[in-house]
């Protein structure tokens, strides 16, 4: 089955999973060009926060991407305190949820630096463009340059408009 | 150097450090295509997310297919 990323965050928001967009797709969401192949989001690591993603995601197969035989997600109450990524691959594409984002910090410092953007009429957290040049530029990783530079590019043409 | 040169040289430098710090130059001069960047800057939250979809379905098909 193809990717299809909004199906996949509309059904983390009607599942009330407290979320913020990050990485690639929030660059989408600002205006970027790039394609990417996943969704990242960093959300609320408490048990009760990742159940509710676990039922939201519950008839969409979602499987741990990074463990060898790509095993089930199966969380429990118990073992969700284990976990400070989740790497997700689903019927309608990769999910991947952290903890913490590298220059911003963990949740709640995150949602902080966050903004609510409305996509089909729903409303979604997505991280502010500040703050996603900020995470980019702490990841230093190849790609995140043409990112940096397109967002850099996307800022000055919004304070330019 | 003559104070000609001098001044010419403070001059190049000067621009060029203008043209480094503008994000639009850089851009291009990376080979970003901003007419991209500026089409997108007219579309709203949704209308982005639908043409990355397209974009990304596209793509998806294209590393299914095989060679004939």
């Amino acid at each position: 089955m193809s990717s299809d990323f909004s199906n996949l965050l509309e059904r983390l928001v009607k599942a009330g999973v407290d979320f913020v967009i990050v990485g690639g797709f929030a660059g989408v969401v600002h205006g970027c060009t790039y394609v990417t192949q996943d969704v990242d989001i960093c959300c609320d690591f408490s048990a009760a926060n990742l159940l509710a993603l676990q039922k939201a995601l519950s008839d969409l197969d979602p499987v741990h991407r990074m463990t060898p035989g790509r095993k089930k997600l199966q969380l429990t109450e118990q073992t969700c305190g284990q976990f400070k990524n989740l790497y997700l691959d689903t019927k309608i594409g990769r999910l991947d949820c952290l903890s913490f984002i590298d220059g911003l910090g963990n949740y709640d410092q995150v949602k902080r630096a966050s903004s609510l953007v409305e996509v089909e009429n729903i409303k979604m957290c997505v991280l502010s463009l500040d703050a996603l040049i900020k995470a980019k530029r702490a990841m230093n990783r190849p790609r995140d340059k043409e990112a940096v530079l397109q967002l850099e590019a996307i800022k000055k043409l919004k304070n330019s408009q | 150097m003559t104070a000609m040169a001098a001044k010419q040289n403070k001059s190049r430098k000067t621009k060029s450090k203008s043209v480094q710090a503008d994000p639009i130059q850089a851009a291009v001069d990376y080979g970003i295509d901003v007419s991209a960047l500026i089409d997108n800057a007219g579309r709203s939250c949704s209308e982005r997310i639908k043409r990355h979809q397209i974009a990304l379905n596209t793509a998806e098909k294209l590393w299914k297919a095989r060679e004939l």
